[in-house]
């Protein structure tokens, strides 16, 4: 073999073709063979999954008043492996977020590609900071945008509305049970940044966007609740009970029109606020209800026609030994109608009428009037009460449960009672949310009045409701919780505190009033309940003294809310007493 | 002489030629081009990204705004204003409102109510 010229040139060409042929392989191999794993580890390398954080629907009340809102905020966030220069950013991050050092650098340990340095930074604090971080070049500190829940009102509502955690979600009030339409949805998009750590919009991968939660507006009108608030403040500095509770409610549909419980807590503080403070009590506290009961045992006894509403009951002259144990009323009275058992609240009377019934049907009575059941109001936590069954009864139990004793109801529960006697014998489910609308105005869903049972007849409920408005007369135990121009229906109580180590604690008492107006077509139902109130003397701490009073101007200041028109005979101020008599014949 | 050298002259193909030409001049364009196209994208891309950002910002100050009014107008801040003395209310009294119709109850707002311009005696 000669190695001529011609020869080693294709000596040459064949060994650029041998090598070019490799290289070639090699490409095909790496772009075909191995393309998804390598495409995998670029993408690893330099895309990430970016979330689009929804915005959490806001709370409305019924005149679309902002109850909860959202305050746009960013969530610093970190990737480690992007980091330039850990030391600088370290120290630039602690000083703008007022974050101690050594927890940002923890933080900014190892190679973690998803670090969030601190949420609800404001807006202003954000861009100070990107701005900084831009002028020292530093990679690897991104900004994400988020919202932070804010309650314009403060403390007013506090039990209703709620709150919610760190992470949006729902914890407590309507916050926590409507939490599913209120969250909405996140989305997400697929981005690659470059070295700089700037997004390269070019390179955009999939994306889904965010889903926004419902717009939850409900059944409370802030105008009523502002009323109730500033009267139940003014109790508090008056009576200083450790607890008190109003509702307000419409008597045909059950919607929660006003509610506010005492002790509470401001929603925008609340990491500052005790347990003690964060209980809605109208769902929450049992209490013993007190004479307010005896509209059940009346209702019954009268459904049952056991009685008639002119029957008379003798009431023993104010001491009556049953079961071999003593039962007072607070005055002595002889024969009294099934009417005035109500009106002076005799508790032998309503004991006698329990008696008639028998156990059992008197425990079904209760049921139907919803005791020992929850309501089902949109609210997280309510309890159904203390209901022992008749098997589980003393001797003397019916003779103590007609007047609201032996028994744990729920403000809420007691107020629903007063509501079916206002609505014809109805029970209806006390609801507070109103509607659910979504961003574009549309209704998700409109929640309807849910009537539950026909708990005693019509002729029944407006017996009881011509009975209850002689209890605001000058005659009954609420002369001071009727308003001018109105006739109204209602019942007092006022029972002593329960000791939690047993028995009942000596000078102590939950007292209540329990009424609706006007009496002739309910537009709203009120109950007013504290406990342990601090009155100048003893004797004035009864439902009729304290809690009638609160109820009255609460009714007052509601009912020209509400544009109720005053009844034209009681405008030329006739005696109560008449006013009652006058007006229980209409119906 | 010059004759011999017109025998060595190799002859241009000019349709040849213009062919190569065209062909190298359109591969050439189509390669600025893809690149001019490509840059273009990412400018496209980084302009959006800022009208993004821009949109993004506007959207922010707009809620804290609207968190500001939610705030400000709240039951809780005028009452505040009220006791402050910055806003004053007087009650209307019960001989000062003159009530034009019964008062209708419906369930939506909207709702049309007839109105009776007959004062009600008192």
């Amino acid at each position: 073999m000669k190695w001529t010229s011609r020869f080693r040139c294709a000596l040459i060409c064949l060994g650029f073709v041998a090598i070019f042929s490799g290289f070639s392989f090699r490409l095909i191999y790496l772009q075909m063979v191995k393309h998804d794993e390598y495409a995998g580890l670029a993408a690893e390398k330099h895309v990430h999954k970016q979330i689009i954080h929804a915005e959490r629907g806001s709370i409305v009340d019924a005149n679309g008043d902002m109850l909860a809102d959202n305050v746009p905020v960013q969530t610093v966030v970190a990737d480690a492996t992007l980091l330039n220069d850990k030391a600088a950013a370290v120290e630039l991050v602690s000083r703008e977020l007022k974050m101690p050092a050594a927890e940002v650098a923890e933080k900014l340990t190892g190679d973690r590609r998803y670090i969030v340095l601190q949420r609800e930074v404001p807006a202003a604090v954000a861009d100070t900071l990107r701005g900084k971080l831009r002028a020292q070049k530093l990679r690897g500190i991104y900004f994400e945008q988020d919202s932070t829940r804010v309650y314009p009102n403060g403390p007013m509502l506090c039990h209703v509305v709620g709150f919610t955690d760190f992470d949006h979600k729902g914890i407590d009030g309507v916050e926590a049970t409507m939490d599913e339409y209120l969250r909405g949805q996140d989305g997400y998009r697929y981005v690659e940044h470059n070295r700089a750590g700037q997004e390269i919009v070019l390179y955009r991968g999939q994306e889904r966007a965010a889903r926004n939660g419902y717009q939850v507006q409900l059944t409370i009108d802030l105008n009523l609740q502002t009323i109730v608030e500033n009267e139940i403040d003014a109790a508090i500095r008056e009576y200083r009970p450790q607890k008190a509770t109003i509702i307000l409610m419409r008597a045909q549909t059950g919607e929660i029109l006003a509610m506010a419980n005492r002790p509470n807590f401001d929603l925008n503080q609340r990491s500052e606020a005790k347990p003690e403070q964060m209980k809605n009590r109208a769902i929450i506290d049992v209490m013993e209800p007190g004479s307010t009961f005896k509209i059940v045992a009346a209702a019954a006894a009268l459904n049952e026609g056991r009685v008639h509403l002119d029957t008379t009951v003798f009431c023993e002259n104010g001491l009556w030994n049953y079961g071999g144990r003593p039962l007072h009323d607070h005055k002595a009275y002889g024969e009294l109608s099934v009417q005035d058992i109500l009106v002076k609240s005799s508790n032998i009377g309503a004991a006698k009428l329990a008696i008639g019934l028998g156990e059992q049907k008197f425990y079904e009575y209760i049921r139907r009037f919803g005791f020992g059941e929850r309501t089902g109001v949109e609210l997280p936590g309510e309890i159904p009460g203390l209901l022992r069954p008749p098997q589980n009864w003393s001797k003397i139990s019916i003779t103590r449960i007609p007047m609201g004793h032996e028994i744990g109801v729920t403000a809420l529960q007691m107020t629903t009672a007063m509501a079916t006697i206002a609505n014809d014998g109805k029970l209806v489910m006390p609801r507070i949310v109103k509607s659910v609308t979504g961003a574009d105005g549309k209704a998700i869903s409109t929640l309807s009045p849910v009537a539950l049972r026909q708990v005693v007849s019509t002729q029944t409920a407006h017996q009881i409701g011509n009975a209850l408005r002689g209890v605001v007369s000058d005659r009954g135990t609420a002369a001071a919780a009727a308003v001018p121009g109105f006739t109204i229906a209602g019942k007092t109580g006022t029972a002593q505190k329960v000791d939690p180590k047993g028995g009942y604690e000596h000078g102590k008492y939950v007292v209540s009033f329990s009424g609706y107006l006007p009496a002739d077509h309910p537009e709203f139902i009120g109950l007013v309940v504290l406990d342990d109130a601090q009155t100048s003397k003893p004797e004035l701490n009864y439902g009729g003294l304290v809690a009638g009073p609160i109820f009255s101007k609460i009714a007052e200041k509601a009912a020209r809310y509400l544009d109720l028109q005053p009844h034209e005979e009681i405008r030329k101020a006739q005696p109560v007493a008449r006013v009652a008599l006058t007006n229980a014949s209409h119906r | 002489m010059s004759r011999s050298r017109r025998k060595n002259w190799n002859a241009v193909n000019a349709a040849s030629l213009a062919r190569w030409i065209v062909l190298t001049a359109f591969l050439a364009l189509t390669g600025l081009s893809y690149v001019y196209l490509t840059i273009q994208l990412y400018h496209l891309g980084d302009r959006r990204k800022a009208l993004e950002n821009e949109l993004a910002g506007l959207r922010t100050q707009n809620d804290v705004a609207s968190a500001q009014i939610a705030a400000l107008t709240s039951r809780s801040a005028l009452q505040r204003r009220l006791k402050e003395g910055y806003l004053k209310m007087i009650p209307i009294s019960e001989r000062n409102i003159v009530r034009l119709s019964v008062p209708i109850r419906s369930d939506s707002d909207d709702a049309v109510r007839p109105v009776v311009n007959q004062r009600p005696s008192r």
